[in-house]
């Protein structure tokens, strides 16, 4: 009799990255613990968040939820999060293989049971190693074990205490994914959207970069090179175009990386070259000189930029923790530099890095002078070993509203601006 | 939210390591289930060998079991106390009561032992007390009390699951093809310290795709370090036979002062100009009139990847003028445009290792405290630093670190592909041009 999960050591990890990186402690196994309702709920009860784990012939359906198990003496008023998927013992992970059920577990008639005003959705009866779902959760799961008004009859069931908390994210990343994939820039104007990104040296731009590749192809990536200490300064100014996985075709956005701004004249980014940034002149993979800007007659020089060599959008790349040491100065020089956008005419947002409360956002806002819906929050890929649903679903929605914001502005420029071929900037 | 355990990782630690690396699954605890005996139970009865742990002020208090609780039965056990980071231990037999007793008292069989939980306090015989090494003073009051499961941290399932994630790297890597097809062969280069481990992780490499530890690049404990010639390794499948899709290349180790590689080779060495046994000269670097020079080389002929070799257990004791050196390589290679990671060895020696932390390596606190200084001393991006255990003593290849060396060799390859994704267009032109004039070549 041993206490022992029955998931392969790989489909347990899988199951932990699926659920978004956790860890997983076995509390009940039926096999072992009996198969009656009290034997179930008397370990599992008060334990915080668990998957419930539920062999079928052919299948494993698990539940997850966020809040307690139910007990037997507790009626449950409040519904709270939980879903229902189908575990694939296979790396492909689509986001149709979850139901979501809004509403409250319940203990009744020696069943754990999920009802909405007289439909049961959910219910299992370990008593008889049943496992009754509604037709559309079936639908959803893609199930079609037995026949269709008939419970199912599993094997072995178990459940694990989940620590560190998924909220259904695989299912908000592959929306996200999705929609960007098939995201089209305001009545395609221009093919790809440019993206700059401008910070302290430091504030995590190359890092952002990274982690947007390392999203689309499912892997981590280290093209951008990244570091904490001074070797590891970006000194030339890249555009990134990241495909969609290995062998994909370009996505419809590219994200630009530049020098990092100092406090102190003649070092980082200089003040001059910014103008050129923003009309498209600078070209690719030029090498940056804190004391000379890029001039018109540099052998790559784009002289006659069109819409789409253009900056469509500036993201602020600003590290959390370093917000309180911005020096006056540097104040001073983002104040500069966003000025120069405003006067552009081009698409801002503020990229903040690990921000724990509100009031730094505010701090943000004011300093800046960026309204609050434009400040966008992510982690990036800096301190972890493996991709995790919870930081896509951050870099992807911080890139989802880049592109909206690129929108409003390509879809504000005056009709005579559309069709030319000269700089939109006054000069 | 989570139910969580009072445990530091290091006493967490200590406590795995003495019972014989286990792993503990939190099933029971007081301050939330109650001080109950019946709740305790109810929860934490057939659950195979469990771990009890009793929180006093200064110490902590346990009680270790390799039987099921089960009610109205004796089972051994073994009392122990963790104080700062010693444990004592006393062998005794617990009496498991009725589930329906609810006195709250659980008590050894002789009497020495006696755990109240509603005054939720422990009584211990004062001749115990005296073989723990405790201070008299009875009874010990419990702040909390929690009950673990006790799971083998490595056991038949978990080698089963490394071993077919071990045939899985290999099929990957055998068949990996390097981005676009632009060089047949990714060029890794080792650089580190003198004795970091560079020529025994190619040696593992190898051993781990011949299927049998294997020995090619010569691993000495000299000083001065025994690679003293540029090697460039193109490792043999062990099956068929077919060259496999990388090449690790090996230099002089780096070392202090005169010591070690020259400066002044490295960006030779990155940008390929460097053939196959080069002997290196500390003194002074290659000059292009060297027979072993090559003067125009291709994009295969370059390094892809460059891997930064330490030993795990010396790696924060370097000398300054070592880190200073290193630092420096680093910028070339940045300059170069080559992506780079850095690889620590020999992790299964490090202190309160077991071989059952090598295969979760990334949730292994005193693993991910060496990354953190080495990111503090280098500046490497903790995603960019791996950890191997190399083969060096034994005689038979372990799924375990087979998975190691092969996942690091897999990140390496990756950074070789975005090195290889970022090249200049001009050089894939010219690689375009080559082969189109080839063509024509073979035509005529």
């Amino acid at each position: 009799m041993e206490v022992t999960t029955r998931l392969t050591w790989n489909d347990e990890k899988r199951l932990q990255k699926q659920l978004g990186n956790v860890s997983l402690s076995l509390l009940y196994k039926s096999s072992v613990h009996g198969f009656g309702l009290r034997d179930m709920v008397q370990r599992c009860s008060h334990q915080g968040s668990t998957v419930t784990m539920i062999y079928l012939k052919t299948n494993i359906i698990g539940v997850f939820m966020l809040g307690n198990y139910p007990t037997l003496s507790k009626y449950f008023e409040e519904p709270h999060y939980s879903f229902c998927f189908l575990f694939r013992s296979k790396d492909n992970i689509t986001g149709t293989d979850t139901f979501l059920l809004n509403m409250a577990p319940e203990i009744a008639d020696n069943q754990l049971m999920y009802r909405l005003s007289d439909e049961t959705f959910f219910s299992l009866c370990p008593n008889n190693k049943t496992l009754y779902l509604l037709r559309s959760v079936k639908k959803k799961l893609g199930l079609f074990e037995g026949r269709t008004m008939d419970p199912f009859i599993y094997g072995e069931c178990e459940v694990f205490r989940v620590e560190e908390f998924p909220k259904g994210i695989n299912v908000h990343r592959d929306r996200l994914l999705e929609e960007l994939r098939a995201y089209k820039p305001y009545e395609d104007l221009v093919s790809k959207v440019h993206i700059l990104l401008l910070g302290p040296v430091g504030s995590g731009k190359s890092s952002f970069f990274n982690s947007v590749k390392s999203v689309f192809h499912g892997r981590v990536t280290r093209q951008a090179i990244v570091g904490s200490d001074i070797t590891s300064i970006t000194e030339q100014y890249r555009t990134y175009s990241v495909k969609d996985g290995i062998g994909g075709k370009s996505l419809p956005f590219m994200l630009c990386d530049s020098m990092g701004l100092d406090e102190t004249e003649r070092i980082g980014l200089c003040m001059d070259d910014i103008p050129h940034i923003l009309k498209g002149c600078m070209p690719d993979r030029y090498q940056f000189n804190p004391h000379k800007p890029i001039t018109p007659q540099h052998s790559a020089f784009i002289t006659s930029p069109s819409l789409k060599d253009r900056i469509h959008c500036v993201a602020y790349v600003l590290d959390i923790n370093s917000i309180n040491s911005l020096s006056s100065k540097m104040v001073a020089k983002f104040k500069q530099v966003h000025k120069e956008v405003l006067n552009c005419g081009i698409a801002h947002v503020a990229l903040l890095t690990k921000v724990k409360n509100y009031n730094e956002v505010m701090q943000i806002s004011k300093m800046l002078d960026i309204p609050i819906r434009n400040i966008l929050m992510v982690e990036n890929y800096a301190s972890e070993f493996e991709l995790d649903p919870v930081k896509d679903v951050l870099i992807l929605s911080a890139l989802k509203q880049m592109l909206r914001a690129a929108d409003d502005i390509l879809e504000d420029l005056p009709l005579a601006e559309t069709g030319k071929l000269v700089p939109f900037c006054p000069s | 939210m989570a139910l969580t355990t009072r445990l530091t990782w290091l006493q967490e630690k200590l406590l795995q390591n003495y019972f014989g690396g286990k792993k503990f699954s939190l099933l029971y605890k007081a301050s939330v289930h109650g001080f109950s005996t019946v709740e305790l139970l109810e929860r934490c009865h057939n659950e195979g060998p469990t771990m009890t742990v009793i929180y006093s002020g200064d110490y902590v208090m346990g009680v270790y079991t390799q039987e099921s609780y089960q009610e109205r039965k004796e089972v051994s056990i073994i009392l122990f106390v963790l104080q700062d980071t010693n444990i004592s231990k006393c062998k005794m037999r617990l009496l498991i009561p009725w589930k329906s007793d609810h006195s709250g008292i659980l008590q050894s069989c002789e009497g020495e032992l006696l755990i109240n939980f509603e005054r939720k306090n422990v009584k211990v015989a004062s001749k115990i007390i005296e073989n723990l090494g405790l201070p008299q003073n009875n009874p010990i009051s419990i702040q909390d009390y929690e009950v673990f499961r006790c799971e083998d941290l490595l056991d038949e399932r978990k080698i089963e699951g490394v071993t077919v994630l071990r045939d899985s790297l290999l099929c990957t890597l055998r068949t990996h093809k390097p981005y676009g097809d632009l060089v047949p062969q990714v060029r890794i280069l080792l650089l580190g310290p003198t004795g970091a481990g560079k020529s025994s992780f190619f040696n593992s490499v190898k051993s781990v795709f011949r299927g049998h530890v294997t020995c090619q690049a010569l691993v000495g404990s000299d000083t001065s370090g025994i690679s003293k010639k540029y090697r460039t390794y193109s490792i043999k499948d062990g099956r068929d036979g077919n060259f496999l899709p990388f090449i690790l290349c090996d230099t002089l180790g780096l070392g202090e002062e005169e010591e070690g590689l020259c400066i002044g080779d490295v960006s030779c060495i990155l940008k390929g100009h460097i053939s196959d046994r080069y002997q290196f000269d500390s003194m002074k670097p290659i000059t292009s009139g060297h027979q072993n020079y090559i003067g125009s080389p291709l994009v295969k002929d370059r390094i892809h990847c460059v891997a930064f070799v330490f030993d795990a257990n010396s790696v924060e004791h370097l000398s300054p003028e070592i880190v200073v050196k290193i630092k420096s390589i680093r910028r070339e290679v940045i300059k170069c445009g080559i992506v780079h990671v850095a690889l620590l060895t020999h992790v299964d020696s490090m202190d309160l290792i077991t071989k059952g932390d090598l295969i979760e390596t990334d949730r292994c606190v005193p693993i991910k405290l060496k990354l953190k200084a080495v990111q503090r001393e280098f500046g490497f991006a903790l995603s960019d630093i791996l950890v191997v255990s190399n083969y060096t003593s034994e005689w038979e290849l372990d799924p375990v670190k087979d998975v190691l060396i092969l996942s690091a060799l897999r990140q390496m390859l990756w950074a070789a592909d975005d090195f290889l994704e970022d090249l200049p267009p001009t050089e894939e032109e010219e690689r375009m041009a080559c082969v189109f004039i080839l063509k024509i070549t073979q035509g005529a």
